[in-house]
């Protein structure tokens, strides 16, 4: 209806944004939800087939999405385009930003790693004296991971280490293949754990806030939806101060509108959700929104062959599994060339071997293909990258999106810390490995560039003093109190694990609190 | 009323078809179509590059890349025909298995997704080997021989562009110009 004022708006339908909902309209708050992108349907949007049907074989099609490394033929038309929607950077300094605005957005198709952050990231500078403490704690959120646990029904073995807290978890009762407990062994004897990894089963095959969050907000009553809508830019009522209004455009027709709105709760995304404040000018009296740009370091790892599993021997009791060596470094010991810490992922398989791994060709690459099949052993990265001032975004007045919304300009390199922390990885997993009786084939020491892990974080960072955060802990905007920022924008420092249980446990507790300050008339 | 879906078989252009090739010198063309022959020879009943059409393959998906892949290509190929000269006096597309080996080998190296070799000539190397292994290995050849095989074939969910912005080639954005950045 014209005119209307929606009570809360919701500007992303993400894990964030379908927390938010649900939240808020179980407690009664109509809400009003805005997605960039169209709603898919992978029945209608999706069919099987072989890559020789592609047009290009199954290579990406030349040219486009080139900082989406993880785009192929198949999935190339999930990822936004980089021409519709661009962005800028220094060309020595590349950054991959990698985006969905399907309906839903990432949380379609992310990799289900679920993890609480620990007071070793909550509390970082009070342990290493580096950069800003989280203005909340692990025992805050302790109960808003229990419960997004209990929804996205997380898989997970209780380990009692304080670095890789444990949570409310289906158990994961699955033994160790030879081979996992041959790395667990290893690791145990250098002081290293190595753990099971922790995952997100979610509900029929998918984890995503449209089937875990969104249906609980819909059923309700109290949630309306609209897909295709591209926000340009928020704006203050001058008698109040207050954020009133969205400005958006019809992403297919180009038409213009606008929507009244008493809160506006910013879910589009961490860059997103910083850019149209930026565009905005809005909530930036503090002057670091933008800045402290933060992800995780991927990438560097190890390709290894059990040998055992060789000419025919593999066997599901030999090979298979994953593990997840928690962060070890800095904790009780102190580095002497980088500070804080990663984590490992280790994954065992008795597929088909990479033919990377092997400097051969033709017929001999042949044999060594059919005689390592089925005896792969891998390690990757997952490393902290510390938060700093200058890796930050700001808007580039030179160029525009295919709706003329000025679009970012992304700044931000990695340092020794990252570099270091990287070799270590390696060496550590290269170490193990051979300790293990594995044969290491291939080996990465270069992190992918920034913003590859798509777990882009800060820019809108929470803290206690509005002089130097942007938000409060419990996001909401220190310049303007009907004005939330719910998604990964808010954090502080980036840890090692993946971000998803942290958005989702941050954005319940923010809208449990939104909605009592609503019913208490504060908002 | 009821809708019947349409009885159309279709199959794939590479079925019949050979794909007419543009982009490299006859130089080029005749020294890839070499090194298809070394790197993915026919085995165990699996079609090699050639009979995949992955030379004709290439050098189309390779005269629509951008500049920086065309250019590693066209030099790569360049040099490797220049040193067959060098070491044997003959063109790389007449050599032996052996005298091609011996260019070929010490280049290869063992790398992992996203970090193929930075030095210029064993990247063309590495990254020619692994763009010949896919495109053969995606080829309708390559499925009829698995089909044949009685072996699960290898299929992918495709996702079809999702409610398109119709305007997308139209609105490209605005921008004023700026140097030149190199993508990843």
């Amino acid at each position: 209806m014209a005119k209307e004022i929606v009570d809360v708006l919701i500007i992303g339908s993400g894990h964030s944004g379908g927390m938010a909902a649900k939240i808020l309209t179980e407690k009664g708050i109509s809400c009003l939800m805005l997605n960039a992108g169209p709603v898919a349907d992978v029945h209608k949007d999706t069919e099987p087939k072989p890559a020789y049907a592609l047009p290009f074989r199954g290579f990406k099609q030349p040219g486009i999405l080139p900082h989406v490394f993880q785009a192929n033929e198949f999935n190339a038309n999930t990822w936004v385009d980089e021409k519709e929607v661009p962005y800028t950077y220094d060309s020595q300094h590349p950054y991959n930003w990698v985006r969905v605005r399907l309906f839903g957005g990432r949380s379609l198709f992310w990799s289900r790693q679920s993890f609480r952050l620990s007071d070793y990231e909550f509390k970082g500078k009070s342990h290493d004296g580096y950069g800003d403490d989280w203005p909340i704690s692990l025992a805050d959120m302790a109960p808003y991971y229990s419960r997004v646990e209990g929804i996205f029904r997380v898989q997970g073995q209780a380990d009692g280490l304080p670095q890789y807290p444990d949570g409310n978890f289906v158990p994961d009762t699955s033994p160790w293949s030879t081979s996992m407990q041959r790395f667990v062994t290893a690791g145990k004897q250098r002081g290293i754990p190595v753990c099971k990894a922790r995952s997100s089963l979610g509900v029929d095959g998918l984890a995503s806030s449209v089937n875990l969050l969104l249906p609980d907000a819909f059923a309700t009553g109290k949630l309306r939806a609209i897909p295709n809508v591209v926000v340009r830019e928020l704006s203050v009522d001058k008698k109040t101060g207050l954020i009133n209004e969205a400005h958006f455009v019809d992403r297919i027709s180009r038409r213009e509108m606008s929507v009244k709105a008493r809160v506006v709760v910013l879910a589009a995304g961490t860059l997103e959700s910083t850019r149209l404040l930026l565009n905005s000018k809005l909530a930036n009296s503090s002057g670091v929104m933008g800045h402290y740009l933060i992800d995780q370091v991927y990438g560097p790892g190890i390709v290894c062959s059990v040998p055992e599993a060789r000419d025919g021997k593999a066997t599901s009791e030999l090979i298979g599994g994953n593990a997840l060596v928690p962060r070890f470094r800095n904790i009780d010991t102190k580095e002497k060339n980088f500070i804080r810490g990663y984590a490992l992922n280790i994954h065992s398989s008795m597929g088909p071997m990479d033919p990377r791994n092997f400097a051969a060709y033709g017929e001999d690459l042949q044999k060594k293909l059919e005689s390592y099949n089925g005896s792969g052993f891998h390690t990757s990265l997952m490393a902290e990258v510390l938060a700093r001032y200058e890796n930050h975004v700001s808007i580039d007045k030179e160029v525009v999106d295919a709706w003329d919304i000025p679009a970012l300009r992304i700044q931000t390199k990695y340092t020794d810390n990252e570099v270091n922390m990287a070799r270590d990885a390696v060496d550590t997993s290269i170490a193990l490995a051979e300790a293990a009786g594995f044969e290491v084939l291939s080996k990465n020491y270069d992190p992918n560039p920034p913003g590859y892990s798509i777990h882009e974080l800060g820019t809108c960072r929470m803290g206690d003093n509005p002089k130097t955060s942007v938000l409060n802990k419990w996001c909401q905007s220190h310049d303007l109190k009907n004005l939330f920022v719910v998604d990964g924008a808010s954090f502080v420092s980036s840890g090692w694990q993946n971000p998803t249980m942290t958005i989702v446990a941050l954005a319940m507790r923010s809208s449990e609190y939104l909605a009592d300050q609503m019913r208490q008339g504060n908002v | 009323m009821e809708v019947k879906p349409l009885s159309i078989t279709s199959i794939v252009p590479d079925a019949v078809a050979r794909t007419d090739a543009h982009f490299f010198t006859e130089q080029q063309t005749a020294t890839l179509h070499r090194l298809c022959e070394i790197f993915m020879p026919p085995l165990k009943g699996y079609p090699g590059a050639i009979d995949a059409g992955t030379p004709e393959f290439l050098d189309f998906l390779i005269g629509v890349s951008p500049a920086d892949r065309q250019q590693m290509y066209q030099s790569g190929l360049d040099r490797l025909d220049a040193e067959a000269k060098q070491h044997f006096g003959a063109s790389f597309a007449t050599l032996d298995k052996p005298q091609a080996d011996q260019l070929l080998q010490p280049w290869l190296r063992t790398w992992m997704t996203d970090h193929p070799p930075t030095e210029p000539y064993a990247h063309f190397i590495n990254i020619a080997h692994s763009d010949i292994r896919t495109a053969t290995i995606n080829s309708e050849a390559w499925s009829q021989a698995t089909a044949k095989g009685q072996q699960t074939q290898d299929v992918g969910l495709y996702w079809f562009p999702v409610d398109p912005d119709i305007r997308r080639e139209a609105a490209a954005p605005t921008h004023r110009p700026i140097p030149a950045k190199r993508h990843s």
